[in-house]
């Protein structure tokens, strides 16, 4: 039995899949309430799935990229619940999830997610010699930079807004196709897939190695009511009024 | 009882096995050395770290207390307060392996973990536990709390910083005289050579309150630094002795003050700071109450300290145990 996690974004998806069906499985827009909402959830699926832990072997989870705190909950609890179980963890792209369903249209895919204020996660997909994989690396930019990879006509999945949609349109023209809104949600039955075949193709890595896929380097910032982030000059540190050098 | 506990509330990745809320059967702590070349914490960085070295740590712990994970009785991880990234990193994992394992999950309040270090030992014989009611002061990188314990988890709150916590004070200062990061032990370390009377300093507290505020006197550290350097080499040991000699009597005198006032039992320090050796001794100076501070690898952050306050939480529970995490969460 296979237990998928996915945290990624605003939206968080469970399931349980048996290697053949997916037995139950739960997706919502969980904004910033993954934390909170993550483990209910996994119990939920779990009854509804009429399984336990205890019967749990495998785990799959999906790694981005995407929020980076989101996907930490969702890794951090794969990695917590295959210790507990003793069971295969592995890792699957978010993005790669998004492009899966769409794979029977043998159309080339691109798999779109935010990422902050102005800029896209963004892959590409393509059957070639009948075998349908990511012929991109995973991408971060504007959408205007994201066009120029796209040469022809391609179908767009994932998070977008119907002001990012106007923007490929815009920039696009026909060469953009768009799936239905519905089918372009990502859910964790198809990472579930993924993840169980990955596992039937690849040895287990060690659980500390499964970790997002950190497209972006940090920000610095602060929180926790002090500023953590490292003071280029002393007269910064101290909080004090620049002095006329 | 047998708790692992986790902590990831800022920059130390730990994990531990306490039994009965007080005897340590392991204790792993991971410090992250990123935060040593940025001299100073980096949210993104501090969570990145914890979820690369979480499992092994757990792993280790286990090991080193000779234990399997079906010989828990609990699991418990800091909820807060703490970086938000740092903190869904610790409490995540635990949830899952708890969930996993069949075991009940506690939430545990990250300042009840360093008064509750006081309980802890490693020896064969406990020690006896410390009397109560009491004052403690829980001085750390990110917190400078003065608080009265009146029984198991029942804290009142007598004073805080109004503005940085002590051991921030610390790192801004050491960082000011070309020392390393973290301040505290840099400074104290500078400080033993040094004259403390060597340059009068304000004082870092608030009169008639049991506050303490520490931005007048890192000002002025500034402007004495500035000062000296316009006119040669600046003496380091006596400006370090000189600022450390300020926090110490500030907190030692509100300490030796909340102790008569409320006429309690001990005395406990708790937190990073409480391992600076001249706060002790101050302390110990002007009150003749039995002082308890944790060993200094207990002072700062680690795994033994939640699983102690977890046991008590257990114990003296009031109301829901917490498993939510906030970056924010008071201990009175
Ligand atoms: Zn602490």
């Amino acid at each position: 039995m296979l237990l998928a996690l996915d945290t990624s974004t605003d939206w968080a998806s469970v399931a349980v899949f048996d290697g053949r069906v997916v037995l139950a499985e739960e997706t919502w827009h969980a904004q910033r309430r993954h934390g909170e909402e993550l483990f209910p959830t996994i119990e939920r699926v779990l009854s509804k799935s009429g399984t336990t832990l205890a019967s749990v072997d495998k785990v799959a989870v999906a790694t981005g990229p995407g929020s980076f705190t989101g996907l930490r909950v969702a890794i951090a609890s794969a990695q917590g619940i295959a210790r507990g179980t003793d069971a295969a963890l592995v890792g699957i792209s978010t993005l790669d999830v998004l492009a899966y369903p769409h794979a029977s249209t043998k159309v080339r895919t691109c798999s779109i997610l935010p990422a902050g204020k102005h800029d896209h996660y963004a892959a590409i997909y393509q059957e070639r010699n009948r075998v349908w994989k990511r012929r991109s690396p995973f991408m971060v930019g504007p959408l205007e930079e994201l066009a120029r990879q796209i040469g022809t006509h391609t179908l767009f999945v994932g998070e977008m807004d119907e002001e990012v949609e106007a923007t490929l349109r815009a920039l696009l023209g026909p060469r953009a196709l768009f799936a239905a809104p519905a089918s372009r949600v990502r859910r964790a039955g198809y990472l579930a897939e993924l993840g169980w075949r990955e596992l039937e193709r690849t040895t287990q890595s060690a659980l500390g190695e499964i970790e997002p896929i950190y497209v972006r380097q940090p920000r610095i910032g602060g929180s926790f009511q002090q500023p953590f982030a490292p003071p280029p000059q002393d007269d910064v540190a101290l909080g004090l009024p620049k002095r006329a050098s | 009882m047998r708790i692992l506990a986790v902590e990831t509330s800022c920059d130390e990745t730990a994990v531990a096995v306490v039994e009965d809320g007080r005897r340590i059967r392991a204790n792993v702590v991971a410090s992250q050395a990123a935060h040593q070349r940025t001299g100073g914490i980096v949210p993104e960085v501090a969570a990145r770290e914890h979820l690369r070295a979480l499992d092994g740590v757990a792993q280790q712990a286990l090991r080193d207390a000779g234990m399997a994970l079906r010989e828990v009785d609990a699991i418990a991880a800091t909820v807060g307060p703490g970086l938000i990234g740092a903190l869904l990193v610790g409490a995540n994992y635990a949830r899952g392996l708890a969930l996993a394992a069949g075991l009940p999950f506690v939430g545990v309040n990250h300042l009840e973990g360093h008064v509750y270090a006081n309980w802890l030992y490693e020896t064969e014989d406990a020690p006896p536990e410390p009397e109560l009611p009491a004052v403690v002061l829980v001085v750390s990188g990110a917190h400078s709390d003065l608080v009265l314990m009146e029984g198991h988890r029942r804290f009142r709150l007598l004073g805080r910083t109004i503005d940085d916590a002590s051991g921030e004070a610390f790192d801004k200062v050491a960082r000011l005289l070309g020392l390393g990061f973290p301040g505290g032990p840099e400074i104290e370390r500078a400080a033993k050579e040094g004259d403390p009377s060597a340059f009068p300093l304000p004082k870092a507290w608030l009169p008639d309150r049991y506050d303490l505020s520490f931005s007048g006197l890192k000002t002025a550290v500034l402007r004495l630094v500035r000062t000296l350097e316009a006119k040669g080499p600046v003496p380091v040991a006596d400006v370090a002795a000189s600022f450390q000699k300020a926090v110490v009597d500030a907190m030692a005198e509100k300490v030796a003050r909340a102790a008569a006032e409320h006429s309690v039992r001990t005395v406990m320090l708790g937190g990073g700071v409480a391992a600076n050796s001249a706060l002790r001794a101050e302390i110990a100076r002007r009150t003749s109450l039995p002082l308890r501070v944790p060993p200094p690898r207990l002072c700062t952050d680690n795994g033994a300290m939640i699983g102690a306050a977890a046991f008590f939480s257990l114990r003296h529970r009031t109301g829901e145990i917490p498993a939510q995490v906030r970056s924010s969460m008071p201990l009175a």
